[in-house]
């Protein structure tokens, strides 16, 4: 059942939470606590809602796909300097995956969330799939992806200024590999072009050798 | 014409999205349907077979709205409200460490790898 008032309260709540610019809180946090909060106050179970908004759960695949539109603009790019850019694209994936598994060890974090966090620095629709693949739980997928992102996009370029990088290509490679569109929405603020650019590459490259890197890793350390 | 482009740019990213997720269900490998989509399109853009202009409006849509969409998984956390509760600490040190040390490493190998470059090149 396809019930409009569940995809219309999203959405507009969404919108509300953009408006209030607190940048420490990402509006995709702030409208999901509203609509728990509704929820709640209104006695409705979360899958009644998640069946009502089933709409804009589909559209996650045409938006990962047209992630391809930013790719093929800057292709260009990944031919310029390819070798360092290739390597750090795999650095970024192997690290992202062998640090999170170690951290999520030593914190004794139940199996099941280490797995949901393995792919927390790829796009949230990506981020799902491979959690899924990897019988992750993709709720706790999508929650640690925003987090990273927030976390990426709040100190990212504080983080590279302290330890002196400069140059715009590695400060949005970095940024984007990291914290995903979160981060690169930060890039895109800066004003810099090569920032957004590279941010972006490395958000979208990242997330597809992810798909490939990450099952492959899973099954040489579990 | 602009809303006929724009919706023209749905069917494109809709059709590549069944053609991948039959693909994916007839060879029956593991992989995820939206992201080898993802390969088609850019593949399919840069063969010309998908002109840019075709797909401009409805992608930049998506690409703009796109958080949005997962606002809903944000709220499916109240089914996973215990282990959240019990993990909360572990889930905060990973991601900040976790990201710290993607940004350093990652920020430091390009930085200093595009200006060991740019020298090999000068000297050559």
């Amino acid at each position: 059942m396809i019930n409009p008032l569940g995809i219309a309260v999203t959405v507009a709540l969404f919108k509300f939470s953009q408006k209030l610019k607190i940048s420490l809180l990402s509006p995709i946090l702030i409208a999901g606590a509203a609509i728990i909060l509704l929820l709640k106050l209104f006695h409705i179970n979360y899958i009644e809602y998640k069946q009502s908004v089933s709409f804009l759960t589909f559209l996650l695949a045409p938006a990962t796909i047209s992630l391809g539109y930013p790719l093929y603009k800057n292709l260009n790019l990944l031919v310029r300097n390819k070798r360092i850019i290739y390597t750090a694209f795999v650095f970024a994936v192997v690290i992202a995956i062998l640090s999170t598994n170690f951290i999520g060890n030593v914190c004794h974090a139940e199996h099941s969330l280490v797995v949901s966090m393995l792919p927390k620095s790829v796009t949230a629709p990506i981020a799902i799939e491979v959690s899924k693949s990897l019988h992750g739980i993709p709720e706790l997928t999508a929650c640690t992806v925003v987090l990273t992102g927030i976390f990426g996009a709040v100190f990212g370029h504080k983080i590279l200024n302290l330890i002196g990088v400069k140059d715009d290509a590695a400060i949005g490679l970095a940024i984007g590999a990291a914290s995903h569109v979160l981060g690169t929405s930060k890039c895109i603020e800066t004003g810099k072009p090569k920032q957004v650019v590279m941010s972006t590459l490395a958000l979208v490259v990242v997330g597809i050798l992810t798909v490939i890197i990450a099952p492959v890793i899973v099954r040489l350390i579990y | 014409m602009q809303k006929l482009k724009f919706l023209a740019g749905f069917g494109i990213l809709f059709f590549i999205y069944y053609v991948s997720f039959y693909l994916v269900k007839l060879t029956g490998i593991s992989f995820p349907p939206a992201i080898l989509g993802l390969i088609l399109f850019t593949m399919a853009l840069f063969t010309g077979i998908i002109k840019e202009e075709w797909v401009e409006s409805a992608s930049n849509f998506l690409l703009k709205n796109m958080a949005v969409l997962f606002v809903p998984f944000v709220v499916g956390l109240i089914v996973y409200k215990d282990i959240l509760i019990k993990n909360w600490l572990s889930i905060l040190l990973v991601i900040f460490v976790t990201t710290t040390v993607i940004i350093v490493s990652i920020g430091l190998f390009v930085e200093h790898g595009l200006k060991f470059l740019n020298k090999e090149q000068k000297n050559d």
